[in-house]
């Protein structure tokens, strides 16, 4: 294979992987919006937040009850298990506006929402 | 007999119970109650937007089985030993082993041959061009999947196989929770080096549609159609044949970190080049199957 053919296949990588590395960084560059939320009697409180468009957000998840609970989100792409009694942080990338459903993986009832404007 | 029959049935009946119920008591909840579902394994053959969650990680046993050639019998089956993670929220990484089997007899252009062999490996690299959100229902995602093996996947040989699959899988959410479509387009360059020194360049290109169905929210049906195309030439210079394949597709999710997904396809159309016989045969099988099952934690 000619030095001609090679050079543009490894220019596209190398481009590709320069978008995917920017689009990460650029995400959690930003400071991000901190959200607080604790997580009571099998319930997280408030179970409706919102946030602004276009800034990376910060879950801080405070776990008061005895038991371990997941946050986690399948829009959010994010999942993060608590143990009881204690806090977790989550960060998530700069989002689009939207509604973005989380839940309590281990918990079916404990459901709430961000809404993104 | 009379007892295995007995017992086989009550257990069929069991499960059968057991399947019902299970989805009876999700029936009664309303779609809109639902968790969003990971598309990724949700079409069968057609591979979904989805590239997990960051930090989850997955161990999975995906099964291919590969079935009828022109004249004799031919069984063949890859299957991948996977471990897939997700880095951050953009970017999944899998690799694995390949394990393979060959059951062939009297076909045309392969030998005869009976073995189980560890195949070969795998990784694959997806990253999320476009995400879905509340206003958008399409999802995109660019995956590269570069995998070396050292048993031919059809005929079962040693050789020295370099393959580059390269997708892009695209979905559409149509019914919030309820109906999803996805849509794959596929180039897959590959060389493969024969023991008596020859080497073989090809590639299959082509691409898939697929609808699914939630009837319940742990269960989709639904089915796919693919048309892909062969090429003795990665420049795609050499076109060999083409087919297309049609079949039903089914995704279980048993548990919130355990699921499974199966797809049948079926060839109702090909033509070889050169070859005025019905199907294409050749290049590929009258009949294949998946079988996933995976863990995630």
């Amino acid at each position: 294979m000619s030095a001609q053919t090679i050079m543009p296949k490894k220019l596209v990588l190398a481009s590709i992987c320069a978008i995917a590395m920017f689009q990460a960084s650029a995400s959690y560059a930003q400071q991000p919006t901190e959200i607080h939320l604790t997580y009571s009697k099998g319930q997280f409180q408030p179970s409706q937040v919102s946030a602004p468009a276009d800034k990376p957000i910060s879950f801080r998840i405070k776990n008061l009850d005895a038991k371990a609970m997941e946050f986690e989100s399948t829009s959010l792409r994010v999942e993060k298990v608590v143990a009881g009694g204690s806090e977790g942080i989550v960060n998530v990338r700069a989002l689009k506006p939207g509604r973005y459903e989380f839940y309590d993986d281990f918990n079916d009832k404990a459901r709430g929402a961000l809404t993104v404007q | 007999m009379t007892v295995r029959y007995g017992r086989g049935r009550a257990l069929a009946l069991c499960a059968a119970a057991g399947f019902l119920s299970w989805g009876g008591a999700a029936r009664a909840d309303d779609a809109s109650a639902w968790r969003e579902i990971e598309t990724k394994y949700i079409f069968g053959f057609t591979l979904g937007s989805g590239i997990g969650l960051e930090g989850e990680k997955e161990v999975t046993v995906e099964s291919v089985g590969r079935f009828g050639k022109r004249d004799g019998h031919y069984s063949a089956t890859e299957t991948k030993y996977e471990f897939e993670f997700t880095p951050s929220q953009f970017i999944q990484v899998e690799f694995g082993a390949l394990g393979s089997t060959h059951d062939i007899g009297g076909v045309t252009g392969l030998d005869d041959r009976s073995q189980i062999a560890l195949g070969g490996a795998f990784a694959e690299f997806r990253y999320l061009a476009i995400e879905r959100t509340s206003n958008n229902p399409l999802s995109v995602t660019l995956a590269v999947e570069p995998t070396v093996r050292r048993i031919d996947e059809t005929g079962g040989e040693r050789v020295r196989n370099f393959e580059l699959e390269t997708t892009v899988n695209a979905d559409l959410e149509l019914l919030r929770n309820r109906l999803y479509a996805g849509f794959n387009l596929l180039y897959e360059p590959e060389v493969t080096q024969i023991p008596l020194g020859d080497t073989q360049r090809e590639a299959t290109t082509g691409g898939s549609a697929a609808l699914t169905f939630r009837i319940v929210s742990n269960v989709l049906v639904g089915g796919e159609v693919w048309y892909l195309r062969h090429y003795d030439a990665a420049n795609l210079t050499v076109f060999t044949g083409d087919t297309v394949m049609l079949g039903p597709t089914l995704y279980i999710q048993f548990t919130p970190k355990m699921f499974m997904t199966a797809a049948w396809n079926t060839q109702v159309w090909g033509r070889e080049v050169g070859n005025p016989a019905p199907f294409n045969l050749s290049e590929f099988q009258r009949n294949r199957v998946k079988l996933k099952f995976a863990y995630e934690f």
